[in-house]
């Protein structure tokens, strides 16, 4: 079972995401700001990190950076309202960027195909 | 014979005493005879009568010269070399007429030697007179002219004959008031009087300003008056020429059309005052069709109309461009001679004398246009006179037309300083046109760039548009994108039985939320473009923070955040929108309670100083970066996450609409404050 950490700093899309991503069967570990992300990627080990770009205390380009150079490899899913941060170069190192959208679809695909290439690897 | 011895004695003196003796016996006169007696008296008779005849002869030759001699005398002649011969010298008369002769010779001399002095003085006098310009005119007491000097008679073009007995009115067309009042005012109280700048024109045709000296003097009982005439013509033309630049440059100043200054220039030209020419007319040059297109006329339309012309300026200093009642007559657009001018057309390319002084840039001074093989039919049938100048209009190598005069009605002889000083009107003039085309040329690049300014700022009013459209998209996606989900949610839970009530109920609820933040987002935007309403009514400033302080109460104790609250008593009432007030405290304290940490404090401060009355809001929060401090007010500006970013933009506007001020700044010991300052009812 693949372990995914979901960074979200509302509540209610939080839930919403973690609980979507549980019924399709994966263990979800929510964390509400891009410092808990890096502190929990500093303490634990997951499959693929699901991240949000506009949060208070430590947005997610900042996150992204400290998590990957923590570890180059772990997968990332950048998830966010905002289209327009496909253009700040960082997040080009992320694996995907989703829009978020009220259909889920899009990012649970992408979080399938990741999971699936790391497996086959 | 004592008597005989007398006798005898007297008679060695006295010769008929001796013929009387020897006329008597024994030559003793012996009165006692009666016919002796007789004998004498005839003697005597007859001797008398005899000295009167030979008295007669002698001396009515002398006496008639000498008669003759003081008659000449009396008549101023002393010379007598004619009555001479008729005397000689031997005669008994001769020394007296020698005696008469001589002083006759001495008065002659005399006389003629006065003669000379009067001579020489009266030749220096003429020579004061014609060098100092002046006119002189004699008039007596009906009026009339019994003296004219030289210059007044050929000035006016009189002979010496022709001139005496008439009057000031035979001579001129129209006496100025000033002068005739003059004259009348010498007549009754005898004073001399002066004045200056009279305009005269005289009915041969010739004008001049003058300053004019009028005194009375009795002469052998007669009174007579002198009038002394001053030509200042030429002086005040130069004087007007220079005041008429420095109008002309300040009419420049004043952005005043270039009709108007091409107008005041032919005024000019053609008033007396000016350059004195009959008429004046300006041909520019029409780029597009290639010809010199009549624009501009001044000039009377006959001698009349001239003659009335001049007296309606008269005793006026001629102010050409300001619009006082001394402006000069407007623009007569409805004569003849105006529609001729303004419906002529000349090709620049063609044959004519005004293309050909356009071309060259020369002026051309036509004596006589019939002979003048320079002078075309076509011009010389448009201008019908003889004499005229044409002065081409030119600027900075750029040729703009023509400007054409002449003395059509008065036939007065065109001089070349006149021609001269119409060429500096002419550079005048095309400076002026220059200057005002590159000032409309500047005017329109203006114009040009006020319109892209628009332009852009329109473009930057459209971005600014876009930017709040993304802005409103981004802040309402998240919730959207929440609600959806749930709903989605929901949906799958009735598919899939195994979804308990607790998630419906759960997804449903946050549904709500969400759709209730949309709306706050919606009504925030809504708020801020909304127009402000009318403030009429007068509130107390302690209850807007009273009860915007009792509607976040709950929140401050949640966050365990200190509200104090300090209010000044004795606040006047202000004219103020209680709501819009209360939004603006409540924008303000929600933004301190954002800023300020669980512990810390909010104080709530109203008070008044000299002029305001305000609103303080303090927190002791994390304060204000001095980037930030610059953009606060800015639409959609914001620095928390969650925030639409239009609080502060609607507290400024409120503020505004309020005529007040709002003052921020950062506390010495941390966080900051904001001051709401409204001005103090008065």
């Amino acid at each position: 079972m693949s372990r995914i950490l979901l960074v979200e700093d509302e509540k209610n899309q939080r839930e919403l995401y973690a609980a979507e991503l549980r019924d399709d069967g994966y263990e979800v570990e929510e964390a509400s700001d891009g410092k808990m992300a890096v502190e929990k990627v500093k303490s634990n080990k997951y499959d693929l990190v699901v991240l949000d770009i506009r949060m208070p205390e430590m947005d997610g380009i900042e996150a992204l950076g400290k998590i990957l150079s923590r570890d180059k490899k772990i997968p990332i899913v950048i998830h966010t309202a905002y289209s327009n941060y496909k253009s700040n170069f960082m997040t080009w190192t992320a694996d995907a960027y989703v829009t978020k959208s009220s259909n889920l679809d899009e990012l649970k695909t992408k979080i399938a195909e990741i999971l699936a290439a790391r497996g086959q690897a | 014979m004592l008597i005989k011895k007398i006798l005898l004695n007297l008679s060695l003196y006295i010769p008929d005493v001796a013929l009387i003796l020897f006329l008597t016996e024994e030559g003793v006169f012996v009165p006692e005879e009666r016919s002796h007696f007789v004998v004498v008296l005839v003697y005597f008779l007859i001797k008398i009568s005899l000295h009167n005849i030979v008295a007669f002869f002698c001396f009515i030759k002398p006496y008639s010269a000498v008669k003759d001699i003081l008659l000449q005398f009396q008549r101023g002649r002393y010379s007598m070399a004619d009555s001479a011969h008729v005397l000689k010298p031997s005669a008994c008369f001769g020394d007296l007429f020698e005696l008469l002769r001589s002083t006759g010779r001495y008065l002659d001399n005399l006389v003629g030697s006065q003669n000379d002095e009067i001579e020489k003085f009266r030749e220096l006098y003429n020579n004061v007179i014609l060098s100092a310009n002046s006119y002189f005119v004699v008039l007596n007491a009906r009026d009339e002219v019994i003296f004219a000097n030289k210059s007044f008679s050929a000035n006016f073009r009189y002979t010496d004959d022709e001139i005496l007995g008439l009057r000031l009115e035979d001579i001129f067309y129209i006496i100025p008031g000033r002068f005739s009042d003059a004259i009348d005012n010498v007549k009754k109280r005898g004073q001399s009087a002066v004045l200056r700048k009279i305009k005269l024109i005289s009915r041969r045709k010739i004008s001049l300003i003058a300053d004019i000296k009028i005194s009375r003097v009795t002469v052998q009982g007669e009174k007579q008056y002198i009038i002394v005439m001053d030509d200042i013509t030429s002086q005040w033309r130069k004087d007007y020429q220079i005041s008429l630049i420095s109008q002309i440059s300040e009419s420049l100043q004043r952005d005043e059309e270039v009709e108007r200054i091409l107008y005041a220039i032919l005024t000019a030209v053609t008033s007396g005052s000016g350059l004195g020419f009959n008429r004046a007319m300006l041909f520019l040059y029409n780029e597009q069709k290639k010809i010199l297109t009549g624009k501009m006329a001044v000039g009377p339309d006959s001698m009349e109309e001239a003659v009335q012309i001049w007296g309606s300026v008269q005793n006026e200093e001629l102010n050409l461009l300001g619009g006082g009642p001394d402006a000069p007559p407007v623009l007569q657009t409805n004569g003849a001679f105006y529609k001729q001018v303004v419906t002529s057309n000349f090709a620049i390319n063609g044959n004519t004398l005004f293309a050909d002084v356009f071309n060259k840039r020369a002026p051309v001074h036509i004596y006589d246009a019939a002979s003048d093989p320079r002078v075309d039919p076509e011009t010389r049938k448009f201008m019908d006179v003889s004499e005229f100048v044409v002065v081409p209009l030119c600027s900075a190598n750029k040729a703009l037309g023509v400007v054409v005069a002449d003395n059509k009605f008065n036939g007065a002889p065109i001089y070349e300083d006149h021609v001269e000083l119409l060429s500096i009107f002419a550079v005048q003039a095309s400076l002026s046109i220059d200057s005002y085309n590159s000032l409309s040329s500047v005017k329109e690049r203006m114009e040009h760039i006020q319109a892209k300014q628009e332009a852009i700022v329109e473009s930057e009013k459209m971005a600014a548009v876009g930017r709040i459209a993304a802005h409103i998209a981004h802040e309402i996606r998240n919730p959207l994108v929440t609600v959806g989900g749930y709903a989605r949610r929901i949906l799958q839970s009735v598919k899939k039985p195994q979804k308990t009530v607790e998630d419906i109920e759960k997804a449903a609820s946050i549904i709500l939320h969400e759709s209730e933040r949309l709306e706050k987002i919606l009504s925030n935007v809504m708020d801020f473009s909304r127009p402000s309403p009318l403030i009429r009514e007068y509130n107390n400033l302690n209850d807007v923070v009273k009860d915007t302080y009792y509607l976040l109460k709950n929140v401050l104790q949640e966050r365990k955040i200190t509200a104090t609250l300090d209010l000044e008593q004795k606040l006047p009432l202000v004219k103020s929108d209680f709501n819009q007030l209360k939004q603006v405290v409540l924008n303000l304290l929600q933004n301190a309670m954002d800023a300020t940490p669980a512990g810390g404090s909010v104080i709530l401060k109203t008070g008044l100083t000299e002029t305001h009355i305000y609103i303080r809001i303090k927190d002791s929060g994390t304060g204000i970066s001095p980037e930030a401090m610059d953009k606060i007010f800015d639409p959609f500006f914001t620095s928390k996450i969650t925030g639409v970013g239009l609080g502060l933009a609607v507290v400024k506007k409120i503020v505004n609409d309020h005529n007040g001020e709002i003052v921020i700044s950062n506390n010495p010991e941390g966080g900051c404050q904001f001051s709401v300052e409204l001005l103090r009812p008065s």
